[in-house]
This record gives C-alpha cells, sequence and structure tokens, in this order.
C-alpha cells in the first residue's frame, strides 16, 4: 500500500465568465471528484461553509449547474487579524455527457462536502453484448 | 469595530461584500506573527479578534471528525487529521479533491488563553475559539479627582 501523502494547499479557483454576475462579490470554483459506475454517476464538491437549505442543484438541457451561497451569521462580531483564503459563494456548471435520470438524483451535503448521485437512465446503461459465434 | 454588525441582518448581499473586502485587507498580515508555520501550509486559516478572544477558521471539508485532533499547548495550537476516498478503479473523471494527512501548529500572541480554547467541526470548517488571557482583558480605570 502506497504511503499516506500530506495534503497540499490550492489557491482557491475565482469563478471568471465573460458575463458579469449581477450581485457583486466574488464566486468561487468548487473543486469536485467524479467518479463513473455503470449506472450512476458520482460527483462531490468541497462546499466549506454551505449550509444544506443554501445549496442549489440544476439539471437542465444536459447542463449540470452547482450553486452554493455562503452563510457570513458567524462572522458577525469577528474582526479579522490576519488572513489566508477569502470567501464566497459557489458556483460551477458542467455538460453532462451521459443521459441522468433527473427524478432520480439524490444530493447530500455533509461536512462541507457536496455528494451528488446521478442515476444514469435505463438505455443509457452499458449492457454487455454477446458475441455468438456462428 | 466589529464587521458585519447591523447591515448584517438588513443586507446578506451587501455583508457578504463587506465580509470579502475586510478578508482582503488582512490577506497574509505581515503584522500579525506566525509562528511555527506559516502560509501555504494546508489548511489554510483565517484568524479573528472579537470582544470575548480569538477565533481561527480553517477551511478543511470532507473530514470524518473522529480523524481530526486540536492540540493546545503553550500558546500554539495544533490540529491535524487525515481524508481520504475510498473509491478505487479506473472510473474516475476528475478527482481534484486534496486527499492525505495534514498537521499544521499556530502561535498566538500572549494575550489569548489556549489552555481554555474550543473546537468545533462545522460545514467542513474547524471552528477554534481561544478566550482573552485575565491579564489582558480591558478594565476600567476610575479617574480620581483631588
Amino acid at each position: 500500500m502506497a504511503e499516506t501523502k500530506e495534503i497540499t494547499t490550492r489557491e482557491k479557483q475565482q469563478l471568471s465568465t465573460s458575463q458579469e454576475q449581477t450581485r457583486p462579490g466574488r464566486y468561487y470554483v468548487p473543486a469536485v471528484n467524479i467518479y463513473e459506475f455503470d449506472d450512476t454517476l458520482k460527483l462531490w464538491a468541497d462546499m466549506p461553509g454551505v449550509k444544506e437549505s443554501d445549496v442549489d442543484i440544476m439539471l437542465k438541457d444536459g447542463v449540470l449547474t452547482l450553486t452554493g451561497k455562503l452563510g457570513t451569521d458567524m462572522y458577525a462580531g469577528l474582526r479579522p487579524l490576519y488572513t489566508e483564503y477569502n470567501v464566497g459563494n459557489y458556483y460551477r456548471e458542467f455538460a453532462l455527457n451521459e443521459d441522468i435520470d433527473e427524478s432520480r438524483i439524490k444530493a447530500t451535503l455533509r461536512n462541507g462536502v457536496l455528494e451528488l448521485d446521478l442515476p444514469k437512465k435505463e438505455h443509457a446503461k452499458p449492457r454487455r453484448i454477446e458475441v455468438r459465434s456462428s | 469595530m466589529a464587521i458585519l454588525s447591523v447591515e448584517q441582518a438588513l443586507d446578506p448581499v451587501s455583508a457578504l461584500l463587506s465580509l470579502q473586502n475586510e478578508l482582503e485587507r488582512f490577506m497574509r498580515n505581515p503584522a500579525f506573527e506566525m509562528g511555527v508555520s506559516g502560509y501555504g501550509v494546508y489548511p489554510p486559516i483565517n484568524i479573528f479578534d472579537s470582544a470575548e478572544g480569538a477565533t481561527i477558521v480553517a477551511e478543511i471539508p470532507g473530514l470524518d471528525p473522529a480523524k481530526l485532533e486540536v492540540v493546545g499547548q503553550g500558546h500554539t495550537l495544533t490540529f491535524s487529521g487525515e481524508r481520504s476516498f475510498s473509491a478505487n478503479g479506473n472510473g474516475w473523471h476528475r478527482r481534484e479533491l486534496s486527499e492525505g494527512q495534514f498537521s499544521r501548529s499556530v502561535q498566538l500572541p500572549d494575550d489569548y488563553d489556549v489552555t481554555r480554547a474550543e473546537a468545533r467541526y462545522e460545514a467542513g470548517l474547524l471552528i477554534v475559539r481561544v478566550p482573552r488571557a485575565e491579564h489582558a482583558k480591558p478594565r476600567q480605570i476610575t479617574v480620581q479627582t483631588a
């Protein structure tokens, strides 16, 4: 087994779009892991500081949009002394190649990580085709 | 001197904007003596002050709380942990999330009492509150008249 490596710090990536957002302020692009299983696509997105009620997931015309709004309540009364990262809302879009069954999408938010289960539609599942010899 | 005091309740949009501006203003503030391990070590941290004491916030999403350890010694706080993923195989489309072990120490000024620190893990944030030391609390000084 490989030795456990040390985590390195990644700069948070700020969202850059050609269009301007209507709300002022910074948006960040959440880092994701995506894993494909035979019948489903699993996605994990880091959204530290976001509460369950402030996550929005949308699938339209094959485009999956993830939005996380950051609450600022916990910062009330706090005065910064030293900072290393900034905070903001999260936003990221993906074009899905697979046909996803929208009605069965499941999402959970745990410890600041959004976990998405995107089940494939029946016809999009891989099927083993047997080769018959004559 | 509290940021986000009154307008917070009225307007969440400008609350976030003013928070972002405040955080930017103190980015890697050289006036704050960091001690053992500085910028670039995982996880990134922000340090705040308030009437009660210091608050350290670290973004460490996806941890198993059982694998997170916070130790206070002298004026130094050390937090360490591990993040891992169990999925194996060749089905990865993207793999951007950090994995592995980390350990980071923060040295606080003498004004804070590390022995009374309290930590909680919430929405992927480690929040450690360190109360102000008795000797550093503000005292009212009575003005005497002759």
